[in-house]
């Protein structure tokens, strides 16, 4: 039986908005508010890194400016009910967007690499301005966001519920993405770019538009996590292992589909929360990470579930071979023969 | 690619599954309601829970209050406790991120139910956590975070563990700058900066007041934390030639200072580092033992002072971790003086709980290793560091002359002597 | 005018070092046209191998070199092997990348594991000692590492232009399938290449700990400005990269000393993005095939 996806999706955002109504304590939710964030942001790499395939190395210098700039529109520390920042940030958004226009149109006329150099050479001058910018972002000093004025009893709640809001944005986004032609342009495009465009796919156009979309996503996580936190410093709001994780988390789940990168976020999030805080002094923490990121790349590929997929339909292959082969074996040995008959008792239970 | 009907069903089903173990894990604690118990019964033992910097880029100092606050456990716990009961630390990781150090204070407070909590190293981990323990009505004693956003905040249940908010820290220098006879102060000085919360505000503060006291400003620069090169800065210090030079610095750009400064032959005849000058091994061993004669920092603890538990501390340290009292980082001196001031609330109050806690530092003066200390409604206390100088390859502290143990040495002869 | 050529100088200086190591990462781009984001990372660790050798033994860092070249063209040659030869053609741009980077965390993390994350760096009796020529300073550290960063990059053009080895190399970089049809072994190749990028990390990370304090996480600052040197000087270009890095080094030098070392950190980047709009190829990049 087939569930339309509209239900799969329909249900998994219901069973989202149900969770924090079960009775949560404050540590669980603490840590769902973390696990969307990723997810959000991992869906939203997806659309650049999975799709397209260029392996964009500096998504966290547009969730670092998201989170500038709602600490900049939010410079007087006074708030009337705690949800204007919320009702700000699709203009956050838009100003991800629209910094990244530019960005993408420099580097995605090149190569993928070169594009990545781009990308993370970005990175590091946004943090740069970050710091130097004192007026504008308070520098070393860091920028304060107003306290959210939300009675402690239900803290997380608000921005856990505008989290899966983003969350569904992304999941919707790459959904309608894959089932249009904008999806098939994409994934044409990280396939072979040249005959992409050589068949006449608008393969700038389709790129740059991809890239804005996903740091507008990612910009506007920025402002959450920046308002949930509540203070923000240069070098944690604009940080090479967000982008990391983000892409480990796709790589994980599986480029390109969409439920992976959510998957990803899940296992890796909730799994680094716990391990850092169960095992304590664990100095082991990039290793471990690193070599996570090894041997998903080197033995995982393509992700857990593509390989999940390509396992299936191995093993529906072979059942379907050996049902083949198994009729065929029994026409044969249906027949009337009477000396294939008794080769036949011979070898199973016989008739005598 | 993209996926095939089949796909999307197991995908769906793959993050279901997920959710619903999560959802699992959630309802199996939310009914695990154990955990320390907030009990007043005096053989529970009293649980305090820190969130440390183990790992990343605070390592180093973050280990430095761990031993702080481990050794003040096992020397109360020698003692009979807090009140009877046993202290355990429950130290956890916050590998240097303020993400971590939100979610661990959230689990130490909700989910492990701490009855205290003690803060984590910086104030850039300081100011996220102080919001979560006030939320849920918990004191915050913190040895590391005294940049002036922490204060801005304007908690009530926070409280700075040291003598004097990290910017006053060069005050004291002013002061007795100040105090000299007016022919013998400087006329001119250079300020070098280190961007950071408490470099800058530090020789800023200074400069105030030299400025005032009409002190000419004749050169300044605040440089980015990843300046590696201080040749054009400091070229352009000795080319004003300034009679003092002050630095608001941390360790490694004290140390590129001073090395630049002989590379280039010059000596002022006042130097102030606010820090990267106040560590007794790393400073002489960056920049050679013969550089270090007459140059000035700002401290609270050192080896030898005659503050509060000083002595017993620095013993039990050198007894438990070896070393000796040079080798100790402030860090843990200011660590284990939280867990002083617990004590002496517990013995003043007869009870130990967070409100306690929170009105009775509020007021009086309180004592510890570092000094008295005392503190504003917002955490900031209110009292002042103490000025050390390097003579004959110690630390001495030098002003004000109440804990002075030595003459200050000025001008500041010239390097190598 | 003074500070300003004295901010010359020592770009030119400083550029010798940056040129060093900017020539086995584009190195490795040439022969594997993968992006070596460890290259960074490889340096700092070599700073760690030459500090403990000093710290251990009172081995001068120069000295060092010999070993701690030896050390890391292994780690080179086991990386590559490791890590980089199981990638599947088609992935190999892509996953290379990430797969480096994974590499110059590995790295990171087993530096601050062993020795701690305060900084560190290599002082020597002659650290602090400076000439003064017309004026002008002069640090000795910073001649002897533009000194060595000379022998050393004379020392790469000689193995690459006189050897039978270098002469694979080049073929590889020029053209890969005529270079197999030739017999050019291009596994091989790329092996020893990496191990050989890795080796000109292993000579920067002596000089660089001699200059500049170091610790764990400095590698990112590092990438960043290599990336954009060889970007300018042309993937794949070992004299453009040299050329590159003075240039940058100068600039950035440049206006540290005249406008404000704030923004000499932003040189780079903008010279990046100048590159990419006018030339995209870089000075002595080729425009080759399905490149840019």
């Amino acid at each position: 039986m087939r569930v339309p996806s509209i239900l799969r999706g329909g249900g998994f955002v219901a069973v989202l908005l149900l969770l924090p109504l079960l009775g949560l304590q404050h540590w669980f939710l603490n840590l769902l508010v973390f696990v969307l964030m990723y997810a959000t942001m991992s869906s939203a790499w997806n659309l650049v890194g999975g799709f397209a395939g260029y392996p964009s190395l500096g998504h966290a210098a547009f969730f670092g400016i998201g989170a500038y700039s709602l600490a900049l529109m939010f410079k007087d520390p006074v708030l009337a009910n705690g949800y204007e920042p919320f009702f700000v940030l699709p203009v956050v958004g838009l100003i991800g967007a629209l910094i990244g226009w530019p960005i993408a149109l420099i580097s995605m006329r090149t190569r993928a690499d070169v594009f990545a150099i781009v990308t993370i050479t970005f990175l590091f001058v946004v943090q740069t301005l970050a710091f130097n910018l004192h007026d504008l972002t308070g520098g070393a000093q860091g920028a304060a966001l107003p306290v959210p004025p939300f009675p402690a009893a239900s803290f997380e709640l608000p921005f856990y519920y505008v989290l899966v809001l983003l969350l569904c944005l992304a999941m919707g986004l790459t959904f309608a993405t894959m089932r249009s032609k904008l999806g098939l342009s994409l994934v044409s495009i990280r396939a072979d770019e040249d005959k992409a465009r050589g068949i006449g796919v608008r393969t700038t156009g389709v790129k740059v538009l991809a890239f804005s979309v996903s740091v507008g996503i990612t910009a506007m996580v920025g402002g959450v996590w920046a308002y949930y936190e509540g203070f923000i410093y240069p070098q944690f709001a604009v940080d090479p292992l967000v982008t990391i994780a983000m892409v480990l988390m796709t790589f994980l789940g599986g480029r390109g589909t969409l439920w992976g990168p959510v998957l990803g976020a899940v296992i890796l999030e909730a799994g680094q929360q716990y391990l850092t805080y169960q095992l304590g002094a664990v100095q082991l923490y990039l290793i471990v990470y690193a070599l996570i990121f090894l041997m998903i790349i080197l033995l995982l590929p393509r992700g857990i579930l593509p390989t999940i997929e390509d396992r299936l339909r191995q093993r529906r292959r072979r059942q379907r071979a050996d049902a083949a082969t198994a009729d065929a074996a029994l026409d044969l040995t249906a027949g009337s023969d009477p000396v294939t008959t008794d080769h036949v008792d011979a070898l199973g239970g016989g008739t005598t | 690619m993209l996926q095939s009907n089949r796909l999307r069903r197991r995908s769906g089903a793959v993050v279901v599954t997920a959710a619903l173990a999560l959802v699992l894990g959630a309802c199996t604690s939310a009914s695990n309601n154990g955990g320390a118990s907030a009990s007043p019964h005096s053989t529970t033992p009293l649980v305090i829970g820190a969130s440390i910097s183990l790992t990343g880029d605070f390592a180093d100092s973050g280990k430095a209050v761990q031993r702080g606050y481990d050794l003040w456990a096992q020397e109360v716990n020698a003692k009979g406790g807090v009140l009877g009961r046993q202290v355990q630390m429950k130290l956890v990781d916050d590998a240097s991120s303020p993400t971590q150090v939100v979610s661990n204070y959230q689990n130490l407070i909700n989910r492990d139910k701490v009855d205290l909590v003690f803060g984590p190293f910086s104030s850039l981990l300081t100011v996220p956590a102080s919001q979560v323990a006030k939320r849920y009505a918990y004191s915050f004693l913190e040895p590391a975070g005294g940049g002036p956003k922490v204060f801005a905040q304007n908690l009530d249940n926070l409280f700075f563990v040291q003598p004097a908010p990290v910017v006053k820290s060069g005050d004291v220098f002013a002061d007795w700058v100040l105090s000299l006879p007016a022919d013998q102060q400087p006329k001119t000085a250079a300020y070098t900066e280190l961007d950071d919360p408490f470099a800058s505000p530090i020789a800023e503060n200074i400069r105030a007041r030299f400025e005032a006291a009409g002190i000419k400003t004749v050169y300044k620069e605040v440089y980015p934390a990843e300046t590696q090169d201080f040749s054009a800065i400091m070229s352009k210090v000795v080319a004003a030639n300034p009679d003092v030079l002050v630095g608001g610095t941390q360790n490694e750009d004290a140390y590129a200072q001073v090395k630049t400064l002989v590379q280039l032959k010059f000596s002022p005849k006042f130097m102030f580092l606010s820090n990267g000058a106040n560590s007794p091994l790393e400073f002489p061993s960056k920049v050679g033992a013969q550089n270090t004669q007459g140059i000035m920092s700002a401290g609270d603890w050192f080896p030898g002072s005659t503050a509060f538990g000083s002595d017993a501390f620095a013993a039990a340290y050198i007894k438990t971790y070896g070393g000796s009292a040079d080798t100790i980082d402030n860090s843990s001196a200011e660590a284990f003086a939280c867990g002083q001031l617990i004590e002496a609330v517990a013995t003043k109050t007869g009870k130990i709980d967070n409100a306690t806690i929170i009105s009775s530092l509020h007021q009086g003066t309180w004592p510890t290793l570092l000094g008295d200390l005392s503190w504003g409604p917002n955490g900031a206390p209110s009292g002042s560091f103490n000025l050390i100088q390097w003579q004959g390859g110690k630390l001495v502290p030098v002003f004000p002359a109440a804990i002075a143990k030595a003459a200050p040495i000025y001008p500041k002869p010239n390097w190598g002597g | 005018m003074h500070a300003l050529i004295q901010g010359v100088i020592l770009g030119i200086l400083t550029g010798g070092v940056y040129a060093l190591m900017a020539s086995g990462q584009t190195l490795i781009f040439g022969i594997m046209k993968v992006v070596n984001l460890a290259q960074g990372a490889m340096v700092i660790m070599a700073s760690y191998l030459a500090y403990q050798l000093f710290t251990s033994f009172g081995l001068d860092p120069f000295l060092a070199i010999p070993v701690t070249t030896v050390i890391m063209f292994g780690l080179g040659v086991g990386v590559e092997l490791l890590f980089l030869r199981p990638l599947r053609r088609e992935d190999k741009s892509e996953l290379s990348l990430l797969v480096t980077f994974a590499v110059a965390l590995l790295i990171e993390g087993f530096l601050s594991v062993s020795w701690g994350t305060t900084y560190r760096s290599i002082n020597t009796g002659y650290a602090n000692s400076s000439w003064t020529v017309a004026g002008y300073q002069i640090t000795v550290v910073r001649f002897w590492a533009f000194a060595l960063s000379l022998v050393a990059l004379g020392l790469l053009f000689w193995l690459l232009n006189r050897t039978r080895f270098g002469r694979a190399v080049r073929a590889t970089v020029q053209n890969p399938e005529s270079a197999r049809l030739l017999g050019v072994e291009a596994q091989r190749v790329s092996a020893l290449g990496f191990g050989l990028g890795a080796a000109t990390a292993a000579a920067a990370g002596s000089v660089y700990g001699l200059l500049y304090p170091f610790y764990s996480g400095s590698h990112y600052d590092l990438i960043s400005r290599l990336l954009s040197i060889v970007v300018l000087g042309g993937l794949g270009s070992v004299g453009g990269a040299v050329i590159a890095a003075v240039i940058v080094s100068t600039s950035s030098a440049i206006v540290a000393a005249t406008i404000s070392p704030a923004w000499s950190e932003m040189t780079f980047f903008v010279i990046l993005i100048l590159v990419l709009l006018i030339r995209p190829q870089g000075l002595f990049g080729s425009v080759s095939r399905g490149a840019i």
